[in-house]
């Protein structure tokens, strides 16, 4: 005896709508390598800390593929595609950094062409929102000390890097060798892109 | 003494410490990107690796399985630059039509 269902019509399979997003498309069209997408990944993940909860990593790195795609930004012909990535991811950072404080642009969406001049723009901060992001930075370079808690050498080498030092200058500070220096340098960058090839909270 | 003065707010801080850091994984070499993945159990090379965890790639089909990238690429490089052209073309042909009324107008009068 066949059961009902064998008469039912069968119900096709839904067509696959998966729609690539930019980051896939800049992939696939071969603008990026996969060590690349991995090296921005790494970057994003940096960027988006101590930015408000509902901005993810991934919003930053699909909004900056998508600004690049779209011809928001243009690349320069000097500048290499990771470079010119991050430099609008960073620029992301500022704008949601401002949104947050409550700058001229905080009612509105951005939109991908977002190009306004808000350098003439008058700005009206919410004071409580300053402490907000002040409470979440402050978290946010603690976090950064516990990654490399007890290396003093990179920890020197981030403050001197802040605050806008050469690498002459903060080894003369810190009274390091170059040999030092780089070593630490290199552990630095390390544990960066362990920490952002990982997936988990920053 | 100091020559230049900073802001001195956390944001600030965090925000110069972020573009220095930055700095350094632009100029990772693709070694040192093995590497780290290298110390956390993963290979990038490898398909389907946790090191893409996250990220979205495109695993089952790709644009280059249906076009070729390279062609396709040319196409869309060139189709922006005629999109950058065409407000040009646009206000050159703004800038004639004064021209084209100016010829109705003779073309009006040499009827009368």
């Amino acid at each position: 005896m066949c059961s009902a269902i064998a008469y039912m019509p069968q119900i096709p399979q839904l067509a696959d709508n998966r729609v690539l997003r930019p980051a896939e498309v800049a992939l696939a069209l071969n603008l990026i390598s996969r060590m690349d997408f991995l090296r921005l990944k790494a970057i994003a993940r940096l960027h988006a800390r101590g930015l408000p909860p509902d901005v993810s990593w991934d919003d930053l790195l699909q909004e900056a593929f998508t600004r690049a795609l779209v011809g928001s930004r243009r690349k320069p012909h000097s500048v290499p595609m990771v470079a010119f990535l991050a430099g609008i991811m960073r620029s992301l950072r500022t704008e949601h950094w401002r949104r947050v404080r409550g700058g001229p642009a905080s009612c509105e969406t951005m939109r991908i062409d977002h190009q306004r001049d808000l350098s003439r723009a008058a700005e009206l901060r919410d004071p409580a929102s300053d402490i907000e992001q002040s409470l979440l930075a402050s978290e946010q370079i603690e976090a950064l000390e516990r990654l490399f808690a007890g290396d003093l050498v990179v920890l020197g080498i981030i403050a001197g890097l802040a605050e806008g030092r050469s690498a002459a200058q903060i080894r003369a500070a810190m009274g390091i060798s170059k040999t030092d220096y780089d070593s630490g340098r290199k552990r630095l960058r390390r544990t960066l892109l362990r920490e952002g090839l990982t997936c988990a909270q920053n | 003494m100091r020559t230049k003065l900073t802001q001195s707010t956390p944001a600030a801080a965090l925000g110069r410490i972020l573009d220095q850091l930055d700095r350094e994984l632009i100029e990772a070499s693709d070694e040192d990107i093995l590497e780290a993945a290298r110390d956390l159990g993963m290979n990038p090379l490898m398909k389907g690796s946790a090191a893409f965890l996250g990220l979205r790639v495109p695993a089952m089909a790709q644009f280059a399985d249906f076009f070729d990238g390279d062609a396709l690429r040319s196409v869309l490089l060139e189709r922006a630059a005629q999109n950058a052209a065409a407000p040009q073309l646009a206000s050159k042909r703004a800038a004639r039509r004064p021209k084209s009324d100016r010829a109705i107008e003779r073309k009006d009068s040499a009827d009368k």
